[in-house]
C-alpha cells in the first residue's frame, strides 16, 4: 500500500518556502571596492518623509553627504532605542567611512537605500522597490553590498 | 532585497540578528554575530565592535564560497532593556 492515501493534498499552513539561490560572484579585492550600505531597519534623513510603520514598501535614498547626525530611524518592527542612541549600530555609515580612509576599501558609494522590513506588500518590495535599489546601485557604480536587519 | 541587488550582478551580504530566517529567505552570503534585532553592527557607540564586525563582514564577502553561507561572528552584545 502506498502512504499517499490522497494525491494532491496541500496544507491549509503557510509553509515557507526558500527560494532558489542567487549568487554574484566577487571580482575585486576589498580594496579595490566601493561599498553601499542597504538596510531594512528604516533608516532615513530627518529631512525625509517617514516611513508608515503599519507597512511601507516605499525607499529613501541616502547620500553619502548626509551626516550621520542627521539621520533617523522610522520602524514599527522592533525596539529602536539602540539605534537612536547611535545610527551605526543599525546604519554602521561612520565605519565604512573610516576603512576606506584607512584604505581596507576603496570607497564609500555616493548613495545608499532605507526601507522599512518586517512587514509591507512583499510583491512590491521584490517586483519594483529591489529593482530600482539594486538599478541604482548598479548606475553608481557599486561593487558590492553590505545589508542590515535581518 | 539582497537577492534583487545580487541578481543585479553586485554580490551583497547581510549582517544578521535572525540567521534562520536569512537562510530561510534565501540570503546568498550572511554573517550572525550574537546581536539582537536593533544593534546588527553592534553595540551602540562601542567603535571597536562595530569596526570589527563591518570587517569580519567584508572579509566574509570575499571568503564565502557558496549562497546559502551563514558565517557566525565572535562578537557578543546584549541589549539592557
Amino acid at each position: 500500500m502506498s502512504l499517499t492515501v490522497v494525491k494532491g493534498l496541500q496544507s491549509e499552513i503557510y509553509v515557507p518556502i526558500t527560494p532558489p539561490p542567487v549568487w554574484a560572484p566577487v571580482k575585486k579585492e576589498l580594496k579595490d571596492m566601493t561599498i553601499a550600505l542597504a538596510t531594512a531597519a528604516g533608516v532615513h534623513h530627518k529631512e525625509q518623509e517617514r516611513f508608515n510603520l503599519a507597512g511601507d514598501f516605499t525607499w529613501r535614498k541616502i547620500t553619502d553627504t548626509m551626516p550621520s547626525s542627521e539621520l533617523m530611524v522610522s520602524h514599527g518592527g522592533y525596539d529602536n532605542s539602540d539605534v537612536n542612541k547611535d545610527i551605526n549600530c543599525m546604519f554602521p555609515i561612520d565605519r565604512i567611512h573610516e576603512l576606506a580612509k584607512e584604505g581596507f576599501i576603496k570607497a564609500c558609494a555616493p548613495v545608499h537605500a532605507g526601507f522599512m522590513g518586517g512587514g509591507g506588500n512583499q510583491e512590491k518590495f521584490k517586483g519594483e522597490t529591489g529593482p530600482a535599489i539594486a538599478q541604482m546601485f548598479v548606475e553608481e557604480g557599486v561593487d558590492a553590498v553590505i545589508l542590515t536587519a535581518g | 532585497m539582497q537577492r534583487a541587488i545580487e541578481a543585479a550582478g553586485i554580490p551583497t551580504i547581510i549582517i544578521a540578528a535572525l540567521p534562520p530566517v536569512v537562510r530561510q529567505t534565501g540570503s546568498p552570503r550572511a554573517v550572525a554575530p550574537l546581536v539582537p534585532m536593533g544593534a546588527n553592527a553592534g553595540e551602540p557607540n562601542n567603535v571597536e565592535m562595530q569596526t570589527a564586525i563591518v570587517k569580519a563582514t567584508l572579509e566574509a564577502l570575499v571568503s564565502i564560497e557558496s549562497a546559502g553561507k551563514v558565517v557566525p561572528l565572535p562578537y557578543e552584545y546584549v541589549a539592557k532593556v
